[in-house]
């Protein structure tokens, strides 16, 4: 049986890992959504170097392990002489490898959009960026909801990326109590539980919205 | 007021619009026909740039289309179009449809282009819709609601894509009346159209299409009466006896 003295007697450790997991969830959310949200409208605004940018952060970015690019920023960058702590690299690493498949998610939400809207909105005299704004995003934003919470579902998992580079999030204090107690199966069923409480809600949350977006239509 | 000077358009290899030379002036009402493929819909589409022309000289109220220099969305501001597919805004209402444009482009006041708006709203016989959302109309309701859009815009000529060839028979009648009261208060409009009855009726000038290139034009009773090119009586005696 689960031996639960292994979770109540270390458990401020797993606590202190488990709300650097939610922070370092939170900040990347944030962050992978404005950078998705900009190198979406990179890749289809109707310029051309600006759309090769943004096709080339997907493809590169989309396509390295996280955990590459998560040991580049940690690893990585002070041999260029910028030395970061472990949590804020994994927190970038992570914001960077997420916004890659969240901008992926917007230009295929926004590239939905019936043309007719935009070529509506352009001959009436409204603007390129007047257009997106009031027009085109209004209706996109509706396709990508449940693939951009898929993404943040993705993202709290990956967060456990922190745990290789000593980021203190909920794995790497896993680690410790399992290096300390020299238990290990139950000590990761625990790290395990507290993922799902993050990730379960959430999942449930997207499927709430799914459902009352399909309604509006 | 529009004017084509020997315009030539190409989407890819194909040559679509072959050597157009064609003034449309103020006021008039001018209807284009001719079969699928021909180049109507592009002709259209070039005068408020939503295709762009290949070679050759294009104008409006003599500013030129295609040139840099021209403000596009001022220009366009000046020209209505009103869509085969309606294309209506199915995250706002009626009202905001119809209200956008004047509150964003013409910096009206919310309560100013609603105003407009209703009159509008009055003109094409569905006042009580204002706050209903498109896909709670009509086909014939959306397409006069987007009629109502472009007019609040109060611009000087309208383009008008195939109407009604996406309406149900009988909705294509409500449509058409609004078209005509547009016609007899002096609008400038192109339309692209099949509906031979109205061509008859409004159109002070008709434009036979075929294969990209303007092969007739003249008075509806006269071309309808005696069509000169072969291609045309061909089209006429196919969509007309039955």
């Amino acid at each position: 049986m689960l031996d639960f003295s292994i979770l109540l007697n270390n458990l401020d450790t797993y606590l202190e890992g488990f709300k650097n997991t939610v922070l370092a969830s939170i900040i990347a959310l944030l962050g992978s959504f404005i950078i998705g949200v900009i190198v979406a409208v990179m890749r289809i605004a109707p310029i051309k170097p600006l759309n090769w940018i943004g096709s080339a952060y997907v493809e590169f970015i989309r396509n390295i392990p996280l955990l590459v690019i998560a040991f580049f920023f940690y690893y990585g960058l002070p041999a260029i002489g910028v030395t970061l702590p472990a949590f804020v690299a994994g927190t970038i690493a992570l914001a960077i490898y997420t916004a890659s498949f969240i901008a992926e998610a917007i230009r295929a939400g926004i590239q939905s959009v019936p043309k007719g809207q935009m070529e509506a909105a352009r001959s009436s005299g409204l603007t390129y960026l007047q257009t997106m704004r009031t027009i085109i995003l209004p209706q996109a934003i509706k396709i990508v909801i449940p693939p951009i919470g898929n993404q943040f579902i993705n993202l709290v998992k990956n967060s456990a990326i922190l745990g290789m580079i000593a980021g203190l999030d909920l794995m790497y204090f896993g680690d410790l109590v399992s290096s300390r107690t020299f238990v290990t199966f139950p000590v990761y069923i625990f790290v395990a539980m507290f993922y799902l409480v993050l990730t379960i809600p959430l999942s449930l949350g997207v499927g709430y919205l799914e459902r009352r977006l399909a309604r509006s239509n | 007021m529009i004017r084509f000077d020997s315009v030539n358009k190409y989407f890819g290899n194909f040559h679509v619009l072959k050597n157009i030379n064609l003034e449309i002036n103020k006021g008039e009402v001018v209807v284009v026909i001719g079969p699928s493929g021909s180049g109507k819909s592009t002709l259209l589409r070039c005068i408020n740039r939503l295709e762009t022309i290949t070679d050759g000289e294009l104008t409006v109220n003599d500013l030129k289309v295609n040139d840099k220099k021209t403000d596009i969305n001022q220009l366009r501001r000046n020209i209505g179009m009103v869509f085969q597919h309606f294309h209506l805004y199915p995250h706002k209402t009626v009202l905001e449809n119809i209200t956008t444009a004047p509150i964003k482009v013409l910096k009206q006041s919310k309560e100013e282009a609603e105003k407009v708006a209703r009159s509008y709203l009055e003109k094409v016989g569905i006042p009580e819709k204002a706050n209903s959302y498109p896909a709670q109309l009509s086909g014939g309701q959306q397409q006069r609601v987007a009629i109502a859009r472009g007019l609040a815009m109060k611009p000087e000529i309208i383009l008008f894509d195939e109407p009604t060839s996406a309406l149900d028979p009988e909705m294509i009648g409500e449509v058409l009346d609004v078209m005509k009261a547009l016609a007899k208060e002096g609008m400038t409009m192109v339309v692209v159209t099949h509906e031979m009855g109205f061509a008859r009726e409004v159109a002070d000038r008709i434009i036979f299409m075929d294969q990209g290139q303007i092969l007739e034009q003249g008075k509806p009773a006269d071309f309808y009466a005696n069509p000169k090119e072969e291609r045309a009586r061909l089209f006429l005696s196919r969509i007309l006896n039955h």
